[in-house]
């Protein structure tokens, strides 16, 4: 009965080994700020075009990414939205060197089409909708982990708005995610990132208003590579400083660090 | 089409089946025939993965299993990697909260051969090993495979503990039921929503599948 | 521990010695070729006696020795589990295998023997029950008394040294239970293997017997040849007949 058994699970073990991924093989994970879902995936594409290799991205907030890399997620390379998680990680050894801001990010207030909220980049219809009570719900990203949650906090005490909105704010795991709610419907409107509205494929659905930079601290936003990152890895962190990349996230209304650190 | 996801998701099912078959038929039996108080307690147990939210599952495993823990730094100083984030991770999720999803068919299984069944198997002469593998298990066998069965359509639907313990992790960890929510973040409902029907068909032709072997017990064994 | 009866060089004695919860004071018993039926109303102890002599039950107190082998003996700390006692045991509800068939449950209890000789040697057991006919057939297949026959036949298949039977004739109808006395009296005649059988019906037990023995309360009260019992109205098997009312006196 034994000897089954254990033979029944020696068998296991060696179709679990085969589960192993080979970093060598498989396109590097790299672990990207969810502002930049819509930038990155084309700059990805761009990268596959001109180096033939591949890269998987996957998207989220900020914090959440630093907390994983810290517990040893198999991510190669780091794009954080605020340059304190990536450079708390280079303390705590994890990365190779301080890595280099790449963009610069920015706030933006969206409604969808047809809601009672007028967009405008000084917060005065958002104060006039709230004061006539047609916000019931209003979404920003989570400020614990995402950075753009945190500094949509910063702009709304800035503005004096954000105690006549608490009971009201639905929070984002992402700021994807807080875009979502703003856009399908399920809020009046919300503060996200820039570079999402700026997609074109929200153009027809949504209204936007480019939040003052001088109301929340920078978004400056850091990239690290993540020690025993693979050679793709390593390009694409050099890609994205390139002049291809930069281009695209500039259509995206990211702000641009000096070129080549 | 996420294939990545549809083979991790796969590959996760028939993983935590195969794991948890044997101590399945064993525990199964066992709690089926055992006499000794501790019974109770241990089926108090494993009844808590049907009860308790996921997350607290997940939390309890991350906490367990993540780098600061001893189970943590062991493996690290085995493998070289780590437990949490990674598909071993969530295999041992899976595995841990499927437990009651195997076992309790394969206990109801064992118990309805009855214990008359048993005795005459003892009067045959029968060893408790004997006894087991020619009488028990076969007519214990249609139970057993319907705990299989849902054990496997639970894992495909699992979602809370794997996010949590596994994070979302392309080729590693996520499987459909997470991709599907990725996709639904990138408003891309296309995509989301064909995965999501594979995720039904998968799970229908699993429910199905296991009323059929019922019926067919019944129908043999009257 | 005294015994009760001297143990035998052959066949079967037991003495069982227990308060409680069933009570238990037996002292019984049965030489080889003999046939035992043990009676009393219900509650009396009968199964509890036979399912601790096939090592099913195990009392406070004991002592089953057959064929000069201890199964049981609580003072020197004995206790052979029911596998290892060669007793045939025919249940009350016939306890077959569903998923085997006639030959295939004969064939569960020759174990011992190898492989190639057991489908022979369960047909020829069925033949004995005469139900080679029948050999392919699933119980669910099998008519009541059938299946009483098969549970006969895989009890001897094992070549017992006790053949122990509980309640045979409490769930069958007359036609059924007139066969299975003529298949008791070939069995008796064919084999000296010891039979316990457990009745509540006097008139079964005594066509059947050759000694009575009555339980009450757990007590073993009295014992001795059937129709002499029965013919004697002092005895305590008449008297218990008579008190119990309207069970029917055999003539």
């Amino acid at each position: 009965m034994i000897r089954l058994l254990i033979r029944w699970w020696a068998l296991l073990l060696v179709a679990l080994s085969l589960t192993t991924p080979a970093w060598a093989e498989t396109p590097p994970n790299i672990a990207a700020a969810a502002d930049l879902r819509f930038a990155l995936t084309e700059v990805a594409a761009a990268f596959q075009r001109d180096t033939g290799r591949t890269v998987s991205l996957t998207f989220g907030s900020s914090g959440n990414f630093f907390r994983q890399i810290q517990q040893g997620a198999p991510f190669q390379l780091f794009l954080s939205a605020d340059e304190q998680y990536a450079l708390d990680l280079a303390r705590a050894g994890k990365t190779q060197g301080a890595g280099t801001l790449y963009a610069v990010g920015r706030l933006a207030l969206v409604a969808p089409k047809g809601s009672p909220l007028r967009v405008d980049e000084r917060l005065s219809g958002l104060r006039a909708a709230i004061a006539r009570g047609q916000i019931t719900r209003f979404a920003i990203a989570n400020p614990e982990h995402a950075p753009y949650g945190d500094r949509a906090m910063e702009a709304l005490k800035h503005a004096r708005l954000w105690d006549s909105l608490s009971g009201k704010l639905v929070l984002g795991d992402s700021v994807t995610q807080a875009f979502q709610f703003a856009v399908s419907g399920g809020a009046q409107g919300g503060i996200v990132a820039y570079s999402l509205v700026r997609d074109p494929a929200f153009a027809a659905r949504t209204d936007f208003a480019l939040l003052p930079a001088s109301w929340h601290r920078p978004l400056l936003q850091r990239m690290v590579l993540i020690k025993g990152a693979s050679e793709t890895a390593s390009r694409f962190y050099a890609y994205i400083q390139g002049p291809t990349a930069r281009h695209i996230l500039t259509r995206y209304g990211f702000a641009l660090p000096n070129a080549r650190r | 089409m996420d294939w990545d996801a549809l083979r991790l998701s796969l590959l996760l099912g028939v993983l935590t089946v195969a794991i948890l078959l044997p101590i399945a038929l064993f525990a199964g039996h066992w709690l089926a025939t055992t006499q000794r108080r501790g019974r109770v307690l241990i089926e108090a147990m494993l009844t808590l993965p049907l009860v308790l939210p996921p997350t607290v599952i997940g939390f309890y495993l991350l906490v367990g299993m993540g780098p600061q823990s001893p189970i943590g730094q062991a493996w690290h100083l085995l493998f070289g990697d780590s437990l949490v984030f990674s598909f071993r991770g969530i295999l041992i999720a899976s595995v841990l909260i499927n437990l009651p999803f195997a076992i309790q068919p394969a206990q109801r299984a064992f118990e309805a051969v009855g214990q008359d069944l048993r005795e005459a198997a003892a009067m045959c002469g029968h060893s408790p090993w004997q006894r087991f593998w020619r009488i028990e298990l076969p007519l214990a066998r249609p139970g057993v495979i319907t705990g299989a069965v849902f054990a496997f359509a639970h894992t495909l639907g699992e979602f809370g503990v794997v996010l949590m313990v596994g994070g979302s992790i392309p080729g590693e960890t996520r499987t459909l039921a997470l991709s599907i929510y990725d996709r639904v973040q990138a408003f891309d409902n296309a995509g989301a929503g064909r995965m999501a029907a594979i995720l039904l068909s998968i799970s229908m032709l699993a429910v199905t599948l296991s009323f059929l072997l019922d019926g067919h017990r019944r129908r043999r064994h009257g | 521990m005294a015994t009760g009866a001297a143990d035998m060089a052959d066949g079967l004695s037991i003495a069982l010695r227990q308060p409680g919860p069933i009570a238990l004071d037996v002292d019984i018993a049965v030489a080889p070729g003999k046939t035992l039926a043990l009676v009393g109303s219900s509650g009396a102890g009968k199964t509890t006696v036979l399912r601790a002599i096939a090592g099913l039950y195990r009392p406070c107190q004991g002592r089953v020795v057959c064929n000069g082998t201890t199964w049981l003996d609580s003072d020197r700390a004995i206790d052979l589990p029911a596998q290892a006692r060669r007793a045939g045991f025919v249940f009350q509800h016939y306890a077959l295998f569903p998923h085997l068939t006639a030959l295939g449950n004969v064939m569960e209890a020759m174990l011992h023997r190898p492989r190639a000789e057991r489908p022979d040697a369960a047909g020829a057991m069925l033949a004995r029950v005469h139900l080679e006919a029948y050999a392919d057939r699933r119980p669910d297949a099998l008519s009541g008394g059938q299946q009483q026959r098969v549970a006969i036949a895989r009890a001897l298949a094992r070549d017992p040294d006790v053949l122990l039977l509980d309640e045979p004739f409490s769930a069958v109808d007359h036609p059924t239970r007139r066969a299975l006395h003529l298949l008791l009296a070939e069995i008796r005649a064919s084999s000296p293997v010891p039979i316990i059988l457990v009745s509540h019906d006097l008139e079964d037990a005594a066509r059947s017997a050759d000694e009575i023995c009555l339980l009450q309360h757990g007590r073993s009260v009295e014992i001795g040849p059937a129709r002499a019992l029965l013919d004697d109205p002092d005895s305590r098997i008449a008297r218990w007949l008579s008190s119990a009312g309207d069970v029917a006196m055999p003539q």
